[in-house]
């Protein structure tokens, strides 16, 4: 009787085992899912687009993916909290295709924008560089007010940050640099050039000098002296043709025409040699005395004073001279044309008195010199 | 009778035993957190970005993790809490490594910092002995404009300097140490020119 009650207590057992064990399958089997691989795939590519900075170069896509994914995260948790056969997943899962769905376009759109953003700022870098190099090139020398030479200078500095900034894949910063620098540096260049535009007006004066000057090297088969103010050179014609160009040194002022005395600046016109001075008697080396002021100047200079431009007081300069002591690469003289001491053995040598010395602003016009 | 209804709640019991076994490590998941934090607070994602966002990114794992376990019938967190306790070891790496890289830059900054102030005041030197048909020349008055420029971009580097932001300070001080150099060369040829 005993061992028969063992037998069904065992049974019961078995049997109840058996029952438990279907009654978890079923549970298991009717238990809502969680979308842990949709959730785990909007993660991935959240984090894939994180380290394609698409934060930095998409970030409203980049945000909103974020946004979903929390959101998804969020429900999850509440759902989680609920009793097992209550909870619903569904919105959990419509978060996360939404964020992996924002997150793929912000990987995307962040390699395009980075792809596209590293195009521009390389052809800025490259365009501003061009600029610069044209300032350096044709305004290094050139007198520009001390704002536009400030402006210059940040705008150089600021293209320099730009450089490094790119140069360390900060693309954001270096376009802000490289647009604070296109701003300043394009402004000065266009204020810059028309400084000069303003200065070459008297071109077809110069251009006219500079071929009465030729000319009439040609016609007296004798040599002739053209000196450009703007490229520093010296120019020596002999029957119409050049036979040599010498670097010059000019006076500080040199844009525009010599006014009054002290105004170190090297005057326009046509003049011509009246004296020369071997190495004893001059402090150049040697030198060429030229005949300025001429009539043109005198003239020049008395309507000045006349029409209250000049002061009263003002006088006319003199002592402009072609000399030696020249290569210092700057321009340092009170007015006059200094050239090496060995290129002014040269010009000394050729030239005499009454040898014509033309001085222009510029040989070539303002669309060349910009060239 | 009696012993089938105490057979009935055994099981019961069991099964409720068997479904909560498992507790939300949340002690762990606060520790991490606050190790992240404290990556944060060190500026990991300045310095190091790449390292912390793999950090972040270990811990979202986790999240998503316990959220799967919480959502199952047998809850497991045995490996969940072995990757929290990963996590703290990691970010307090990415906080050490972080407070390490910025003490580079911030010397790295310091000394260029020091370097430039002291090519400026040579360059202050230098200008006084530029040759003197150079005053009032255009290329001195550029010279003296890029020099104002240096000093102005010192004054602010200097400024990100000592507000700890070492970073935006070193781009700063790199372009204004090239700019301030390139005057040094310029202004020791044009003396060396004159003095031929």
């Amino acid at each position: 009787m005993r061992l028969k009650r063992v037998w069904r207590n065992i049974f019961g057992i078995i049997i109840s085992a058996l029952v438990l064990t279907v009654l978890l399958l079923l549970l298991r089997y009717f238990m809502p899912r969680p979308p842990v691989e949709k959730v785990d795939y909007a993660r991935s590519i959240l984090s894939q687009a994180s380290s394609s900075s698409a934060g930095i170069y998409s970030r409203r896509l980049f945000k909103d993916a974020e946004s979903f994914y929390d959101s998804a995260m969020i429900i999850w948790r509440r759902e989680n909290e609920k009793f097992f056969l209550l909870r619903d997943f569904d919105e959990v899962e419509r978060y996360a295709v939404l964020s992996a769905s924002k997150a793929e376009e912000a990987l995307r759109t962040a390699k395009e924008n980075v792809t596209s953003l590293k195009m521009r700022i390389e052809q800025r870098i490259d365009t501003l560089n061009n600029i610069v190099a044209h300032l350096n090139k044709l305004f290094t020398n050139y007198p520009l007010s001390a704002n536009l030479r400030n402006r210059i200078s940040k705008g150089k500095l600021l293209l320099k940050e730009s450089e490094i900034a790119f140069s360390k894949e900060q693309y954001l910063q270096a376009n802000k640099k490289i647009i604070d620098a296109e701003y300043l540096l394009t402004e000065s260049y266009k204020s810059a050039v028309t400084n000069l535009e303003e200065y070459f007006r008297s071109y077809p004066v110069w251009k006219g000098w500079v071929e009465k000057t030729i000319n009439a090297s040609k016609s007296n088969n004798s040599y002739s002296i053209i000196v450009d103010k703007y490229s520093r050179k010296c120019h020596i014609y002999h029957n119409g043709i050049r036979r040599h160009a010498f670097d010059v040194e000019l006076g500080q002022n040199w844009v525009g025409d010599k006014r009054v005395r002290g105004d170190k600046a090297t005057p326009e016109g046509m003049y011509k040699v009246i004296k020369k001075f071997g190495s004893k008697h001059t402090k150049y080396y040697k030198a060429l005395l030229l005949d300025y002021p001429n009539e043109t100047d005198k003239a020049e200079f008395r309507r000045e004073i006349a029409n209250g431009s000049l002061p009263p007081t003002a006088r006319i300069g003199g002592l402009i001279e072609i000399h030696g002591n020249g290569g210092k690469g700057i321009d340092w003289t009170e007015g006059c044309i200094a050239l090496t001491d060995s290129d002014m053995d040269v010009v000394f040598s050729i030239a005499g008195e009454g040898t014509p010395v033309t001085i222009v602003g510029s040989m070539l016009d303002l669309n060349e010199v910009l060239k | 009778m009696k012993n089938k209804v105490l057979f009935g709640l055994a099981t019961i019991m069991m099964v409720a035993f068997l479904a909560s076994c498992g507790k939300v490590p949340q002690a762990e998941i606060d520790a991490a957190n606050a190790a992240i934090e404290a990556a944060k607070t060190a500026e990991a994602a300045v310095y190091i970005p790449a390292e912390f966002a793999a950090v972040q990114d270990s811990m979202n794992v986790i999240l998503a993790d316990v959220e799967a376990q919480k959502s199952k019938l047998f809850k497991k967190f045995g490996p969940v809490k072995e990757k929290l306790t990963a996590v703290v070891t990691l970010a307090n790496q990415v906080a050490a490594n972080a407070a390490v890289k910025k003490e580079e830059v911030k010397k790295e900054s310091e000394t260029l910092l020091n370097d430039i102030k002291t090519v400026i005041e040579e360059n202050g030197k230098l200008i006084l002995k530029a040759p003197r048909g150079k005053e009032g020349a255009a290329v001195i008055e550029q010279i003296k404009a890029d020099m104002a420029t240096i000093d102005a971009t010192v004054v602010e580097a200097q400024g990100l300097f000592d507000k700890g932001s070492f970073m935006d300070a070193l781009n700063k001080i790199k372009a204004a140490k090239e700019k301030a150099d390139g005057i040094n060369t310029e202004l020791k040829e044009a003396i060396a020119k004159v003095r031929r």
